[in-house]
């Protein structure tokens, strides 16, 4: 406990190597899903349009707003790809006591990205957007909608899992070899 | 008060910095973390100067943020521009309660809150309102962790902009108060990320000792 705030200093988190490393890689690979399947189709008369990640960022770029869709690129897409694939990249050799060339700066830029990760805030836009096209047209959500719920969870999973000190801790005696 | 513990020796005082990004405590003399190569600093740099500003600047853009359409509706040809409030109480005419009570809330609560809570923490830790900093720690902490819903709305639009695309029935194109409602929640999160929780513990102990130390935010 910190003698100043009370806050909780270090909490063991057992196996936290392993767990990252297999909940980020899972995360890579939803990834994949997420971008190329749809999200969610929706029928109108004779139209159908589907949403997808990228889709959506492109729509915002095209329809004039350029600023608000790289947000929405960054928040969504880059973000979580900079978090899940930096923590494999570090995590993963660390299991076996080595360190990654370049380790060092990729966990500094993993833990500034953390932050503006908003995948979880994204569902809920998506869910908030359902209620809103309930009523005008034909909704079916697609494979890249259960994926998203799964990669979102997958995300809080490696997060949770680190113990930051531990981290750095740990690169820093795998550097010394 | 909760005050510190005696015999506690703060780091600053002994020229001893954690580092901002992986915490190694290390002397501040010697620039540069020699872990991970970060700037060192006992405190942020012109923290409580750089949270006012950008406080003050995401509280002018929440002007427009909610003045302005964030997005239009054309549907058959009738243009209908809608502001976040609009939204907000179509949902509630509606019936839709707990979802207008999510949307008041990331939309309209956390980014007044946010902006109050910003200047509430940088006039604590100049000592110009008493306060507890395990309190206050707590409400930067909640700060920090509620600010990212904010931007729910800016996600609605891109996913309406994105869908609804239906030819001459019906489109929605995104409005000018997007581009300053996105605005207001990344600066609120770059105020949060700029202020020092360090400097309320400062304020405290300089108080404690009837200011006979030099403040430390100096560096």
């Amino acid at each position: 406990m910190c003698v100043c705030c009370g806050a909780t200093l270090y909490q063991n988190r057992p196996a936290s190597l392993v767990r990252v490393t297999s909940f980020s890689m899972t995360a890579l690979l939803l990834m994949l899903i997420v971008h190329t399947a749809p999200f969610i189709t929706m029928d109108a008369g004779s139209m159908r349009t589907t949403l997808t990640l990228p889709g959506a960022a492109k729509a915002l770029i095209l329809e004039g707003a350029p600023i608000v869709g790289w947000g929405v690129a960054i928040f969504t897409i880059i973000t979580p790809l900079v978090l899940a694939g930096g923590l494999v990249y570090v995590c993963g050799p660390l299991m076996f006591g080595r360190r990654a060339p370049g380790a060092m700066v990729v966990t500094r830029w993993m833990s500034r990205t953390e932050p503006w990760n908003m995948i979880e805030v994204f569902l809920l836009g998506v869910l908030v957007s359902l209620l809103k096209l309930g009523h005008v047209a034909e909704l079916h959500f697609g494979t890249g909608f259960w994926a998203f719920t799964v990669l979102m969870f997958c995300m809080a999973a490696a997060v949770a899992a680190i113990d930051k000190r531990e981290l750095w801790d740990r690169l820093e005696v795998a550097g010394e070899k | 008060m909760s005050g510190i513990h005696k015999g506690v020796s703060r780091g600053a005082k002994n020229g001893l910095a954690g580092c901002h990004v992986c915490e190694k405590v290390s002397p501040v003399a010697v620039v540069h973390c020699p872990r991970c190569g970060s700037h060192l600093h006992l405190r942020k740099p012109d923290s409580i100067s750089r949270t006012i500003a950008l406080v003050i600047a995401s509280a002018l853009m929440y002007v427009p943020a909610n003045m302005l359409p964030i997005m239009s509706i054309r549907e058959l040809g009738v243009l209908t521009e809608s502001t976040i409030v609009q939204g907000l109480v179509q949902f509630w005419n509606a019936g839709s309660y707990p979802i207008a009570i999510v949307i008041f809330t990331a939309s309209i609560l956390i980014p007044l809150l946010k902006i109050t809570a910003l200047l509430w923490l940088c006039a604590a830790a100049k000592g110009m309102v008493p306060h507890s900093p395990k309190v206050l720690g707590q409400v930067y902490w909640i700060t920090e962790l509620l600010g990212r819903w904010s931007m729910v709305d800016i996600f609605v639009v891109a996913i309406l902009v994105t869908m609804v695309q239906l030819g001459n029935y019906m489109r929605v194109t995104p409005g000018p108060g997007a581009l300053a409602f996105a605005g207001v929640v990344i600066l609120t999160m770059f105020a949060a990320m700029s202020f020092d929780p360090k400097l309320l513990w400062d304020q405290l102990e300089k108080e404690a000792t009837d200011g006979e130390i030099e403040p430390i935010s100096k560096q």
